[in-house]
């Protein structure tokens, strides 16, 4: 173990020493396409003012700046800092062990492109990871260099996301923070075993210390009421995990993430379905990622954040996976048939949301229209409210919709696989990582009402 | 409003938001209604159509301003300002009689969205105000040799004003222009003030040197972050739609 350290050190060493002569096109191919997989795009939750006639803001709802050929949006110019790595997760292209070519940018390199893209408003600003180079601590230090030529030296104001670098000391994450608008720790496998397996140099406590660390911060920032404190993290964190590569049920995954959310207040958990790159004993082999799932994850997540739903509600040990045909909700609602119909006229709020098809902007409006006058069917498809699901759950003024007379799940769950079924067939996933507050913005409430939930 | 006279007249304006305003006072004052508003320089004259022109007059429009956002609330005055932007035919009319009826109800009118002139208001404001959003992110500056930066837009909305004023927030210290291709109109920031005014009285020097460094590594990012096993181009064209593809660096 000890030699084979020795030797990926001097490969990087002296790859690091090769790739100085390479010109930027090759270091930005090279760097964005490892960076490519990291899912979070998000450019939200940060109000930075543009400051002392520096250059940019942010923009709390966030700004998509593109899409790319696969429907993910462009906020960030997402970058690793260097591919050259000292570690050999199995899942990971750039591990040690693998031939690929490496690169590693310089700071002045990293900050020259960022302010000249946001200038041209490509981006909305910069999200920044890197391999192992040396060391976690050395690599920490390179970033927060990058970082603060682009804070103080060119008074850029614009969304900085930095990762932090796993096993790197606390010493160093608090100066970062206070740059950054959000900062990741990515877990990536959803289980110690899975950890253990698979990223055998990185260590469970080498992810949760930091993240627990942020979090305090974050916590105590947030106390500070002094009119000169410096923000730290203002825009919160996140991780992401990989859905796929280990075999960890929905539940187990979703679990994780309420935890996350509830003991770590984290921002946002993303997930990744898994893409076979590299040949391992150890990973399966994926014709192609299971994007299906990693979009009912998404949507589960949602109904943990916004809906007021608990993990232990939607999925259990009986039913551990999600339903291929199924969102989740429709799915936990035919499990909870003894729960319906609801009568519209007359719920509250938080149950008006665990009707299938009945988002958050669509529950704010019943509320806010029923004050003036009771809602048949025709007065709700006037308000917006879309009926394809909701139907089979509801009813206005006692009434069941037109042809529903039989309210039995069989029948329910017929009629919805059936619509779902011709759904199917060209397969859109919404691209749920650009939202992001905790509260719903705007763009939220949109895609609550127009999407599946 | 039930009790206001429905008058047989066309009632002609120079299509500023001003201009606007002054019909909205008149129309209140008299408790009338025409049957149709038009701009003056696109209207077509038709032999059944009595016509009136409206100056427009500041002091009138200020007042209304004034009384929209005291009597019926400020989120009036933002649905009013963005509905009026939009490129809907017809908009003067559902927003003269949305503003009418709101001094009448007060704040309240914006509940009532089963009202369709309410309905088309709330709709009208949320389609510019998307498109805005929308092309803060698509708009596209290019870095000329002059120390100007210059973004062409082809939006379907005349949202210049509204985007423009994002620009000066996040760019307070640069000069830049831009163009509305579609109206022909620019919005010219020197770092102070802005102007908006025609592209006629404008001339655009040629790009600077870095600029096409610039652009190539762009195209090369964007390429470069495409995940190929997750192709989905259908998504793509829904949020990136073909319309706004001419004024990208790099056209998909
Ligand atoms: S630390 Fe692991 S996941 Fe990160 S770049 Fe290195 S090998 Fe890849």
């Amino acid at each position: 173990m000890f030699d084979f350290f020795v030797f990926c050190d001097i490969i990087s060493t002296n790859v690091w020493f090769v790739v100085k002569k390479m010109d930027i096109i090759d270091k930005l191919k090279i760097l964005a396409d490892s960076a490519k997989y990291d899912a979070s795009c998000s450019s939200s939750g940060s109000s930075r003012k543009n400051k002392n006639r520096g250059i940019g803001n942010g923009n709390v709802s966030g700004i998509c700046h593109s899409w790319s050929n696969d429907g993910r949006c462009i906020s960030l110019l997402k970058i690793l800092f260097s591919n050259c790595c000292i570690y050999d997760c199995k899942y990971c292209i750039n591990r040690c062990t693998n031939t690929v070519r490496r690169a590693t940018f310089t700071p002045r390199e990293v900050a020259d492109l960022t302010i000249n893209f946001y200038k041209r408003n490509y981006i909305e600003g910069l999200f920044l990871s890197s391999a192992v180079i040396k060391s976690p601590n050395y690599t920490m230090e390179l970033l927060i260099r990058t970082i603060s030529i682009l804070r103080n030296e060119y008074h850029f104001n614009g969304y900085i996301h930095c990762k932090t670098i796993p096993g790197c000391s606390k010493e160093l994450i608090d100066p970062l923070g206070k740059l950054v608008d959000r900062m990741s720790v990515n877990i990536e496998l959803p289980s110690h075993n899975s950890l253990k397996l698979l990223a055998p140099q990185k260590e469970k406590d080498g992810i949760l210390t930091p993240m627990t660390y942020i979090s305090n911060g974050i916590k105590q920032n947030k106390l500070d009421k002094s009119k000169f404190k410096i923000d730290f993290v203002p825009a919160g964190q996140t991780t992401q995990l990989i859905i796929g590569a280990t075999p960890e049920s929905d539940l187990k995954i979703l679990k994780l993430s309420e935890g996350l959310y509830q003991k770590l207040n984290l921002k946002r958990v993303y997930y990744s379905a898994y893409i076979s790159i590299n040949n391992d004993k150890n990973l399966p082999t994926l014709k192609s990622p299971p994007l299906l799932r990693e979009n009912r994850l998404y949507q589960a997540d949602w109904l943990l954040r916004f809906y007021g739903f608990k993990a232990d509600e939607l999925l259990d040990d009986s039913h551990p996976n999600f339903n291929n045909i199924l969102d989740p909700k429709c799915d936990w609602a035919l499990r909870h048939i003894e729960q319906f119909p609801i009568e519209i006229n007359t719920a509250d709020y938080l149950t008006l949301l665990r009707i299938p098809g009945i988002g958050v902007i669509s529950a704010k409006k019943i509320i806010r229209a029923r004050r003036s006058f009771y809602l048949d069917f025709d007065s709700l498809k006037k308000l917006g409210v879309v009926l394809k699901r909701a139907k089979y759950f509801i009813t206005c003024k006692g009434k069941y919709f037109d042809k529903i007379c039989k309210f039995n799940e069989s029948f329910i769950e017929t009629n919805l696989i059936y619509q779902e079924r011709n759904n199917l067939k060209q397969p859109q996933f919404e691209q749920l990582s650009i939202f992001d507050s905790l509260q719903p913005t705007k763009e939220d409430k949109i895609k609550c009402l127009t999407g599946s939930l | 409003m039930s009790n206001w006279k429905l008058i047989n007249k066309t009632y002609l304006y120079d299509g500023s938001f001003y201009g606007f305003l002054t019909i909205v006072f008149d129309s209140y004052l008299t408790k009338t209604l025409p049957q149709k508003i038009c701009k003056k320089n696109t209207y077509l004259s038709n032999f059944l159509d009595t016509t009136i022109e409206i100056e427009t007059n500041l002091e009138k429009a200020q007042r209304i301003l004034n009384g929209i956002e005291k009597n019926i609330g400020s989120d009036t005055l933002y649905n009013t300002y963005y509905a009026f932007l939009s490129n809907e035919k017809n908009k003067e009319f559902n927003i003269l009689k949305y503003l009418c009826n709101g001094f009448i109800v007060g704040p309240k009118i914006n509940h009532n969205l089963t009202t369709s002139y309410v309905f088309k208001v709330v709709s009208m404001r949320k389609k510019t105000l998307s498109e805005c959003h929308k092309l803060k992110g698509l708009l596209r500056f290019q870095e000329l040799s002059n120390n100007l930066s210059y973004a062409s837009i082809h939006p379907d909305n005349n949202i210049l004003e509204p985007l423009g004023h994002h620009f000066i927030k996040r760019f307070a210290s640069m000069n830049f222009v831009i163009c509305d291709k579609n109206r022909d109109i620019c919005f010219v920031y020197n770092t102070k003030e802005y102007k908006i005014i025609h592209s006629q009285n404008i001339c655009i020097p040629n790009i600077s040197e870095d600029e096409k460094k610039y652009q190539e590594l762009w195209k090369l990012f964007f390429k470069t972050i495409f995940i190929s096993e997750r192709n989905n181009p259908r998504c793509q064209m829904q949020f990136m739609p073909k319309k706004y593809w001419q004024d990208l660096i790099e056209k998909p």
